[in-house]
């Protein structure tokens, strides 16, 4: 990429220098549209910064230290297959802030007569968005959430960080020009989309993993029982070690799937799955000890520790949960 | 667009590794004289190609690479699943890079040649008294003309019933702060009163001896530095090789899963979920140690390394390792509990699974145990405060 992934982390981290409990959705919305960061991975000839996917990673890294609004994943990845579908007339709109959003639970719905139908969790932000892509039977197709036949309800979640309805489609009629791609284009389209929606959640995970850890060292730092400080107790020194140890490697494969190292698990979805698995897995460890090592006002309210903690136990469910992945991953690799 | 120049060097070593690496090596080393043979002719013949020392100054034959360069020489080692170079790694990092470093011109002159021509080097540093707290050495080295008398004991010194000669720690004087008052030596492992014992580890082999010097003579020549000097010079020794062993070693964990695939199939699991999620699990814990090892060698490359980062991959390589053989043996089942043979020099993840995962225990305690590790990364990379040192614990009495 022509900027350097260092620069754009401190653009990024400059850009977000937000007090975590005051991250504001729309506020930071707006940010991510004036600095151009929604055509981050599209080519330059179609409007973007055309940077790679490890730019985007990093955005979505950067995002999850905020505890930043979960509608970017779904908006950036269906930018991505927008430009891959070559729809210019969305794409404009699409990368002027009109929000686009789909299920993170990566749920699919059914055509018939050409009406689709179907009920999607997980849906970011669906009542400020302006369609919603699904995939069903054999075509991926974008649909305003405008239509009649389309249901929105608020899911009360425990993460309260992210606000995630329900989206039921009751025979939907699908127009022409819903319809993104069909049959093998499809079928690829969507693989490129989950894979897209898992290593945002990868790196928002590992993004809020660090935010995490450094938040426990700070509280470890000041901390004082027994005439010193907490953080001069080995015991705990040692786990912060381990923290740190699983969280830098996890990184690292983060950083290799995104594109600075060519072995790896393999790009196909199982790969990719089986990474944010792996980077869920090190969030879930991280916040758990972050709350036991911050003592009673870990389990306050008031405290960042438990919004860290809820969206990491909800990334481990979003788009499949990691045992699901490490499956797949293990029958993949025997069969080889 | 001309071609990459490591790309062509990859090419050209995995071409020689293809023609010059042994194979069927493990079958045969089923004793400690077949592992010498092995492991000698090996050294021979890379030192022949070019290969053993690519770390060393340009003027010596194969030196000069780039860190790039060595990381595709450990690389397609790895992948050609030649030996591991046992005999001769302490004598080819650790010795040379002190002696390169410390060493006088008669000294250089004297021993590297000897390394490449197969002279084994040890390290005696450890004692029974100092293991992780390595500054409480207590083998002493008394000046009487010129030369030392040395008294005292080392021990966990890799491949010491096999060496020609010894790096000494010994103490000199009694300072308050203990890492003064040493001194490096360079020890003839058959000067009288020299006594080795190779120790018998849990898994059946024999990697490290135990020395014993009794009133043993060392020429004040065949000093490192100055008198005193030691700790300084030791640190040389200690930070001779950061990184490519632990990224050979995951390069190699990454070529060894098939033996814990095969044991899944052999045991008739293939469609067993709880199996498959096992070995995805591990899968991607290997696929995450290669990932960091790769990820340490190119902020190395770049010059933006940090104390610390090398205990990472090392803690994070020594825990893959035992979950790797642990799997292996669990998968074994009753077959796995009845004894079989070891192979001597076969690496960490030979397929026997039982002898595999007690060696394991090499890489969670020698070289800086886990715990040691552990207060690096805290202390170093997350900056929290500094273990007390021993001597202000101990005070004068040291």
């Amino acid at each position: 990429m022509s900027i350097d992934k260092s620069e754009l982390q401190d653009a990024a981290r400059k850009a977000f220098a937000t007090d975590v409990r005051c991250a504001d959705t729309a506020q930071v919305l707006n940010q991510i549209v004036g600095l151009g960061w929604l055509g981050i991975c599209v080519p330059e000839d179609l409007g973007g910064l055309g940077l790679g996917r490890e730019a985007q990673a990093v955005i979505h890294f950067e995002l999850g230290r905020i505890l930043g609004p979960g509608s970017l994943a779904a908006h950036l990845a269906i930018i991505d297959a927008l430009v891959a579908a070559e729809r210019t007339d969305l794409l404009e709109t699409a990368l002027a802030g009109e929000f686009m959003t789909a299920s993170m639970r990566l749920e699919t719905g059914t055509v018939t007569a050409g009406t689709i139908s179907g009920r999607f969790h997980a849906v970011p932000d669906a009542d400020r968005a302006q369609a919603i892509l699904v995939a069903a039977s054999d075509r991926i197709i974008l649909l305003p959430l405008s239509l009649p036949d389309i249901a929105i309800a608020e899911s009360r979640m425990w993460d309260q960080t992210r606000r995630f309805f329900e989206v039921t489609l009751h025979r939907v009629p699908v127009n022409a020009g819903a319809t993104l791609a069909s049959g093998k284009a499809a079928s690829r389209m969507w693989d490129a989309l989950n894979s897209t929606l898992l290593r945002a959640i990868a790196a928002d995970s590992l993004g809020g993993a660090d935010a995490t850890l450094q938040m426990t060292l700070g509280y470890l730092g000041v901390r004082r029982q027994f005439d010193r400080l907490l953080a001069m107790f080995q015991a705990l020194k040692h786990r912060c070690a381990d923290m740190k140890t699983a969280l830098a490697s996890a990184e690292a494969l983060l950083w290799a799937d995104a594109g600075q190292y060519d072995v790896g698990l393999g790009c196909d979805v199982t790969g990719v799955g089986a990474m944010k698995g792996h980077a869920t897995r090190v969030y879930h460890q991280v916040v758990e000890e972050a709350v036991q090592l911050h003592g009673g006002i870990g389990l306050t309210e008031e405290h960042d520790c438990h919004r860290f903690l809820k969206r990491a136990l909800l990334n481990g469910v979003l788009g499949g949960r990691a045992d699901i992945w490490e499956e797949a991953l293990g029958r993949r690799m025997l069969a080889a | 667009m001309p071609e990459d120049p490591l790309k062509r060097y990859r090419a050209e070593v995995r071409e020689w590794m293809a023609l010059n690496a042994p194979r069927d090596w493990r079958e045969h080393s089923t004793d400690p004289e077949a592992f010498l043979r092995i492991q000698r002719d090996w050294f021979a013949k890379l030192v022949d190609g070019g290969y053993a020392v690519p770390h060393w100054p340009a003027d010596w034959p194969g030196g000069g690479r780039s860190l790039a360069e060595q990381k595709v020489i450990y690389e397609e080692m790895a992948r050609a699943d030649c030996p591991r170079l046992l005999l001769s790694f302490v004598s080819t990092y650790h010795a040379a890079c002190t002696i390169m470093e410390w060493g006088t011109e008669a000294q250089q002159t004297r021993f590297l040649p000897a390394i490449l021509a197969g002279e084994t080097w040890c390290q005696g540093f450890s004692e029974p008294g100092a293991g992780s707290d390595l500054a409480s050495l207590r083998t002493k080295a008394e000046r009487r003309g010129n030369v030392y008398i040395v008294n005292g004991q080392k021990i966990w010194s890799t491949v010491a019933q096999y060496a020609d000669k010894c790096l000494l720690l010994a103490r000199t004087s009694h300072e308050p702060a203990r890492q003064a008052g040493m001194t490096f030596l360079l020890c003839d492992i058959k000067t009288p009163g020299v006594s080795v014992r190779p120790i018998n580890q849990i898994h059946g082999d024999e990697e490290f001896a135990e020395i014993f010097f009794d009133d043993v003579e060392v020429p004040v020549t065949e000093r490192l530095g100055e008198e005193g000097q030691g700790w300084a010079v030791a640190q040389a020794t200690l930070a001779s090789e950061r990184g490519l062993t632990l990224l050979e070693l995951s390069q190699r964990l990454r070529g060894a899963l098939w033996r814990v695939a095969k044991q899944i199939e052999d045991g008739g699991g293939s469609q067993d979920k709880g199996l498959l999620r096992d070995y995805g699990r591990l899968v991607v814990d290997v696929e995450a140690t290669c990932a960091l090892a790769d990820q340490y060698l190119t902020w190395r490359i770049a010059g933006e390394e940090q104390v610390g980062q090398a205990s990472l991959i090392k803690l994070r390589y020594a825990r893959v390792l035992r979950n790797f053989t642990m799997l292996g043996l669990r998968l074994e089942d009753y077959a796995g509990q009845i004894h079989s043979p070891i192979t001597f020099g076969g690496g960490m993840e030979t397929g026997n699974w039982m002898a595999d995962f007690m060696n394991s225990y090499a890489w969670t305690i020698a070289g800086g145990s886990d715990e040691i590790q552990r207060n690096i990364i805290s202390e170093r990379l997350l900056g929290m405060p500094r273990e007390p040192k021993s001597w202000t614990l101990t005070g004068a009495k040291a």
